[in-house]
């Protein structure tokens, strides 16, 4: 927001009066809750604003609380003019002015009446209360000047596509790269011209900023769209060969991997089924195809606490049920004892074992704060919390070296919950953190090992997001820290934890799925973050705000449309191959992935994406010390 | 469980939009800090940020993975003051992660809890760390929570404050349960930081996030709220 100079050329192409102030940031706190006019006006340089004048009508402060109050000395006036250049602009230093390149967003609520403008950061600018009728003349307008998309999250927010942010420059450079593929549901490969073609329209930006940003799934276009498109053709050539002459940047945020497909969830697996698969003696055949049928629909709930000790290998595939007898006592057996070492721990050997203490200190801790609000947890003295307890414990006895470490009790509540048995929890748990165990280094080196493993699988995936990331502070992707250290669990309910484990701990349909899971919410979230223009922050309240708020079917589904979608790609690297555990083809050295073909810049000498950039804040003064510290920060971390 | 605030030292919160609306309108200066918090696992640390950013208590508040941010925006005479705040998990482990969060911050509570010494020691740990590594400005203030457990207690006052104005820190005994000094540990060292009103400056509202950074003419007397 700012205060405009005086003596400018102004256009107002578009005026409504009778629009009162409802909030606004300090600086304009005097006119908070006066009448004024609302306009749209652009400038000789091309700058563009939302601006407001006050006329010397308030409101009393005491009905305030109405929200808003009918003035009656206002008429009603709603009118769009053009090429209407002003004489009189002394007094537009009083205005409330708004740069269109500052507003990420705006919001419409209370039918229509009430409009809000917001910067993309946490912050609204202001908000307007229309008193005759409601905004939708405005902002009826302002779509023909911007293109805005409404918000997944909410269907009141609209999400402004700038013209002048990087994407839409980005964009706009590259539009001489773009082609329309002759099949009208699947586009966007990259082409490259020879010549830039002359795009005059706003709207032809608009609509193809629209085709771009939007969901793969839904790419379909308006023929007069690729009427526009086509007239800007001259030439073309498939940029996985290279680019020739060197004067656009690929537009790197359109991908060319294949078309992505839908995935829908099968069938739980039944109990019919599970004993169809057990032979005579209980052992369990083709474990495999069971597996098969828990990645495409997950196990009926009655049959998890069963089927969830083969998934979690305390149970063997081809144990039979005697086998299954004398395992369970011999595992008792080994529990109880290893239960016994820290339960007869006297006091004194504690005092002298400071390792030890420490890790009982913080199980005492997390148990006490773990699922409080489910039932099996929940309300004082519950005896399960003490179960909890001693499960950890125990683990410490059997795992000393890792130990206790702060999330391994979310791990651990589910399992106990579903089995309902100490031992039989507990071997379970020991399955699990054998996988996991790599989350819970010292030095987080399994963390930053997966974090990075997700930045390169990302970039192969959706490198506009993973570009903006790194440009945003945030490509060590450590905004999904919690997502990976504990498998979601904080994210989900207990239903859909237990749904999605299961999903995972089957090994369909490649190594590391869980990262492709992640990759799949991010792109689901990719419009809120970029549309909003969020940094480091933004980014991490955005994605802890995901809690609670995640749909398990559609991102496993989307999850194994892009593994499919990378699996098919006839780009498909190496360091992808092995991520994903799929076969290393033709011995082809690992050394020569770094720049993936897809990734082509020109005239920039753009770092790999594989290094996201120190510290890229621009707005910010850093001192020499902190710039040095920043970097042992950084190479300590990545 | 959730209690009710029973306390009378209320700072004028500014509404959860941000805008801080002036009864009498007078032009205000907008200021935004960065705040880390740190400390012992379990002290309380996301305890005391829900009360201070949304008035609640949980009991049995979940341990905090990776970290959380919440904004909170407080009037303190004629500026508003809006608080970045990150909230860290406090696990040794995860200590490697730290300097992630401090780094740039302005300000830093170092939280310990009055029942158990280690935590104190681990707070004093934590103060070193910043002070050696962190940015040189940064205010530091040292909670003593859960004051409410006070019959429990095992850090004296007096020792706590001694070490603090060796330090010197700012220093309050709190509770996050009872809201005791929630509120004025954060205004105190609001009024600590020095001020720079975003509004003159040429980036708007919500721009940098170290502007009194490296803004000496920002610590004049004058720019400081009393
Ligand atoms: N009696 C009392 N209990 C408190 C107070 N503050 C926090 N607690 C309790 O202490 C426990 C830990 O609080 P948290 O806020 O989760 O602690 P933390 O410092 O954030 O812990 P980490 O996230 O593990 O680093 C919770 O059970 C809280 O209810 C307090 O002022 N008084
Ligand atoms: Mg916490």
């Amino acid at each position: 927001m700012s205060e405009s100079s005086e003596g400018e050329d102004v256009r107002e192409l578009f005026v409504q009066d009778g629009v009162l102030l409802f909030s606004a940031t300090a600086s304009f706190i005097n006119f908070v809750k006066s009448v004024g006019t609302l306009m749209i006006t652009e400038y000789v340089d091309n700058r563009r604003f939302v601006e407001w004048k006050p006329i010397d009508v308030t409101v009393d402060s005491d009905i305030q609380d109405q929200e808003w109050a009918v003035v009656n000395t206002v008429e009603r006036r709603v009118r769009t003019l053009s090429g209407n250049v002003l004489p009189e602009h002394k007094n537009r230093s009083k205005y409330l002015r708004i740069n269109f390149e500052e507003i990420k967003s705006f919001r419409i609520s209370d039918k229509s009446r009430r409009l809000t403008f917001n910067d993309g950061k946490t912050e609204q600018i202001c908000t307007y209360l229309f008193q005759h009728g409601n905004c939708e003349h405005l902002v009826g307008f302002l779509k023909t000047l911007v293109k805005t998309v409404p918000s997944r999250r909410d269907k009141h927010l609209f999400i402004i596509l700038n013209m002048n942010d990087p994407e839409r420059e980005r964009i706009d450079k590259s539009f001489a790269e773009l082609n329309v593929c002759n099949d009208s549901n699947y586009v966007w490969n990259i082409w490259n011209f020879q010549e830039r073609p002359v795009v005059t329209t706003l709207e032809a930006f608009a609509k193809i900023t629209d085709l771009v940003y939007r969901v793969p799934q839904h790419r379909e276009m308006d023929d007069d769209v690729k009427e526009i498109l086509n007239k800007s053709i001259t030439e073309y050539q498939h940029t996985s060969t290279t680019l020739s002459n060197g004067e656009y940047e690929v537009i790197d945020c359109v991908s060319d991997l294949p078309n992505r497909r839908d995935f829908p969830r099968g069938r739980a697996l039944c109990s019919e089924q599970w004993n169809g698969v057990q032979d005579q003696e209980g052992r369990i055949e083709d474990s495999e195809c069971l597996k098969l049928i828990i990645f495409q629909g997950g196990i009926v709930p009655s049959l998890r606490q069963e089927v969830w000790k083969y998934l979690l290998d305390y149970y063997p595939w081809n144990s039979t049920h005697s086998d299954r007898q004398k395992l369970i006592l011999q595992k008792s057996d080994e529990y109880f004892s290893m239960k016994l070492q820290w339960k007869t721990m006297t006091k004194t050997q504690e005092d002298n074992f400071t390792d030890y203490k420490e890790r009982k200190t913080q199980i005492e801790k997390d148990v006490t704060r773990t699922d409080r609000t489910i039932d099996f947890y929940a309300g004082d003295n519950n005896p399960n919390l003490q179960v909890l307890n001693d499960i950890l414990m125990t683990y410490v006895m059997y795992n000393f070296d890792l130990g206790y470490v702060q999330g391994m009790s979310d791990l651990l509540s589910p399992i106990l919950h579903l089995m309902q048995s100490e031992v039989d929890a507990f071997w379970c748990f020991v399955g699990f953190m054998n996988q996991l165990s790599a989350n819970f280094d010292a030095d987080q080196v399994g963390m930053k090992e997966q974090l990075s493993n997700l930045h390169t699988l990302l970039a192969f995936i959706d490198p506009e997001l993973a570009t903006y990331l790194d440009n945003h502070d945030s490509g060590n992707m450590f905004f999904c820290f919690r997502w990976l250290l504990v498998w979601f669990k904080r994210e989900l309910s207990e239903e859909d934890c237990m749904s999605f484990w299961e999903v995972m701990w089957t090994g369909f349909p490649c190594e590391n799925f869980h990262l492709l899971v992640c990759c799949a919410i991010l792109d689901q979230e990719k419009q809120s973050i970029i549309g909003n223009n969020y940094g480091f922050t933004e980014i991490l309240k955005h994605i802890n705000e995901l809690s609670g708020q995640l749909n398990i079917e559609k991102i496993l589904n989307d999850a194994q449309g892009i593994f499919y979608q990378i699996k098919e790609s006839d780009r498909l690297t190496d360091v992808i191959r092995v991520l994903l555990g799929l076969p290393v083809l033709y011995n082809s050295s690992l050394d020569n992935h770094e720049t993936s073909p897809f990734v082509i810049s020109i005239e920039t000498s753009n770092e790999s994406s594989n290094h996201p950039p120190e510290c890229s804040v621009d707005d910010v003064r850093i001192s020499p010390e902190e710039i040095q510290f920043e970097k042992s920060i950084s190479s300590n971390f990545i | 469980m959730e209690h009710t605030e029973p306390h009378s030292t209320e700072p004028e919160m500014a509404n959860r939009q941000g805008a801080a609306q002036r009864p009498n309108g007078a032009q205000g200066k907008i200021c935004q800090f960065k705040l880390v918090l740190l400390g012992e696992s379990a002290v309380g640390k996301s305890s005391l940020v829900l009360r201070f950013v949304k008035g609640q208590f949980h009991e049995y508040q979940e341990s905090t993975i990776g970290a959380a941010f919440l904004t909170q925006t407080v009037c303190l005479d004629d500026t508003t003051v809006k608080f970045e705040i990150w909230d860290t998990a406090g696990q040794e482990r995860y200590h490697s992660l730290a300097p992630m969060y401090y780094r740039g911050a302005q300000a830093a509570i170092v939280v310990y809890d009055i029942t158990n010494q280690d935590t104190f020691g681990r707070a004093k740990t934590w103060v070193k760390e910043l002070q050696r590594q962190a940015s040189p400005t940064i205010v530091i203030a040292l909670a003593g929570n859960k004051q409410d457990l006070a019959n429990k207690r095992m850090v004296e006052y007096e020792e706590a404050q001694t070490y603090a104005e060796e330090n010197g820190l700012l220093f309050m005994e709190t509770s996050a349960k009872t809201a005791l000094n929630v509120n004025d540990i954060f205004l105190a060292i609001a009024k600590k930081l020095p001020k720079y009103d975003q509004n003159q400056g040429q980036s708007g509202q919500g721009q940098g996030r170290r502007l009194a950074e490296g803004d000496q003419g920002a610590k004049t007397p004058g720019n400081c709220c009393k």
